[in-house]
């Protein structure tokens, strides 16, 4: 269970995560909705241990994820990810694989099936500098499921890919569902996330506006109308 | 922070660093730079003292060029380019990070100083003058320097831009090197400038502790005790420098 209590962050005198609270039971997938800069990445961040919240905490499984042991069971993919460009794919996923130190004794055909998981096995030699945009995206995806994680986080992870792609990567994140992860994701493609989500969170401008199942949420409308309408009910 | 976790960080650094193409490019040039040695040769009806000072200064040059080059942004691009989240993201920590870019660069910094140094013992070797074991020692303590260079180019990098690192490294380069000489001109000055330079003196590195190379040319004895003074002026400068690294990196909003 992913628990988020009163959660805020500050960037100078502006609240840009304002007192989050949500629960996000095991083995569902969770969209968390929101305008450019509502504050959804700064929430991932604080989620995945990157960045210290000012206020309230973050626990996955029953512990804090400022603890080490913590991250050894989630996986975490930015947005639009930068890499080591000079390496090649499959050496970039050992690189990650060999931080963790349940993983390390993972052997080449194990990332080697991550690849072809993910659909860039023909360019696991290539320098990483050599890729497609879709190309890196995946490689970002494959590296936070790197070790085989509980909990997947995943900031944007449509972005980028063409039709195709995003059909594979959807496929795969079902996948995930299915063999008992929990999936918290960064989106503003409402279509997919309507068709991915268990459950849907709306931030704005900080604050959490809803947060509940997909099919409550939209009554029946399209998530999209929804949306709108939630975001521009608030700023009236 | 783990020792493994450090050792992966290390080697990920170093295969990046070795792999810049601009690198190759610069210890070839360094090498052409230290070859000119054979024509100096000429020049000086073969002066061993000149062949070894022209060379052994060339694999310095050329040597602190490369460590700038690769130092100065090691982890600002780190932060900039956010691949910092991918390592962040998992059981590794900020101490990981900065020793592991610490030791992966450094790594990469004695490779191509290595490299330099072979074609010096080369054209040394080619000029008759056998193989230069005192010139060796030479780069040994260039190596240490390196590792003290390394050290102030990661907290550099840490807390500012590329640029301003390059900047501000030169310059503690040139007075690490210069102070020593110019607390004994002030002696005769005194006033505010004598107390200035003081500070500045027992304030920043003395590096000329590194530089043996006029003693290595002219046959002065050398002995181990001032070579591991040397290293240890050099662990302790370094291990300052990369705590106060780790401290401003983990203060930052990534």
């Amino acid at each position: 269970m992913i628990e988020i209590k009163d959660l805020k962050k500050m960037y100078g005198r502006r609240a840009v995560v304002d007192g989050v609270s949500l629960v996000i039971e095991k083995n569902k997938v969770f969209g968390f909705l929101g305008q450019n800069g509502a504050g959804k990445t700064t929430a991932m961040k604080m989620m995945v241990g990157l960045l210290r919240p000012d206020a309230g905490s973050v626990s996955i499984a029953g512990r804090s994820v400022l603890e080490s042991e913590t991250r050894e069971i989630i996986g975490f993919m930015p947005e639009a990810p930068y890499f080591y460009e000079r390496l090649t794919g499959f050496e970039f996923l050992k690189f990650c694989g060999d931080l963790f130190p349940r993983h390390r004794k993972k052997t080449g055909a194990e990332y080697e099936a991550l690849l072809k998981k993910v659909g860039i096995f023909e360019a696991k030699d290539a320098p990483i500098r050599n890729y497609s945009k879709g190309m890196k995206q995946r490689l970002g995806f494959a590296q936070s499921l790197v070790n085989d994680p509980e909990y997947v986080f995943l900031d944007e992870p449509l972005d980028g890919l063409d039709p195709i792609g995003r059909r594979e990567i959807k496929e795969i994140i079902k996948l995930l569902k299915q063999e008992g992860r929990t999936i918290f994701l960064n989106s503003h493609i409402l279509y997919d996330t309507e068709e991915l989500c268990d459950e849907v969170g709306v931030i704005h401008k900080g604050k959490l506006l809803y947060a509940g199942s997909v099919k409550d949420f939209c009554s029946g409308k399209p998530l999209e109308d929804q949306f709108i309408a939630t975001v521009e009910a608030h700023n009236k | 922070m783990t020792v493994h976790n450090v050792f992966v960080i290390t080697k990920n650094t170093f295969k990046e660093t070795i792999r810049d193409r601009i690198l190759y490019g610069l210890v070839a040039f360094g090498a052409l730079f230290i070859l000119l040695d054979l024509f100096l040769a000429k020049l000086s009806l073969g002066d061993m003292v000149m062949i070894k000072s022209f060379g052994l200064a060339g694999v310095y040059l050329i040597g602190t060029i490369i460590t700038v080059f690769l130092g100065a942004s090691i982890i600002y691009r780190e932060v900039e380019k956010r691949t910092l989240y991918f390592v962040l993201s998992k059981p590794a920590s900020y101490g990981d990070v900065i020793l592991g870019k610490f030791f992966g660069l450094y790594g990469a910094a004695i490779l191509t100083v290595l490299l330099m140094a072979a074609v010096y013992l080369g054209v040394v070797l080619y000029q008759g003058g056998g193989f230069d074991v005192r010139g060796f020692v030479a780069i040994l303590y260039q190596l240490l320097e390196a590792g003290f260079f390394v050290a102030l180019l990661t907290f550099l990098s840490a807390i500012s831009t590329p640029l301003t690192s390059t900047i501000a490294a030169a310059l503690i380069l040139f007075s690490g090197h210069f102070m020593s000489t110019a607390v004994e001109n002030v002696k005769r000055i005194g006033g505010f400038t004598k107390t200035f330079i003081d500070a500045a003196y027992y304030l920043l590195p003395n590096l000329e502790k590194f530089n043996v190379r006029n003693v290595v040319v002219h046959h002065v004895p050398l002995s181990l005790e001032p070579f591991i003074l040397s290293a240890a002026y050099a662990a302790f400068y370094a291990a300052v420098l990369l705590y106060f690294a780790y401290a401003f990196l983990k203060r930052k909003e990534l």
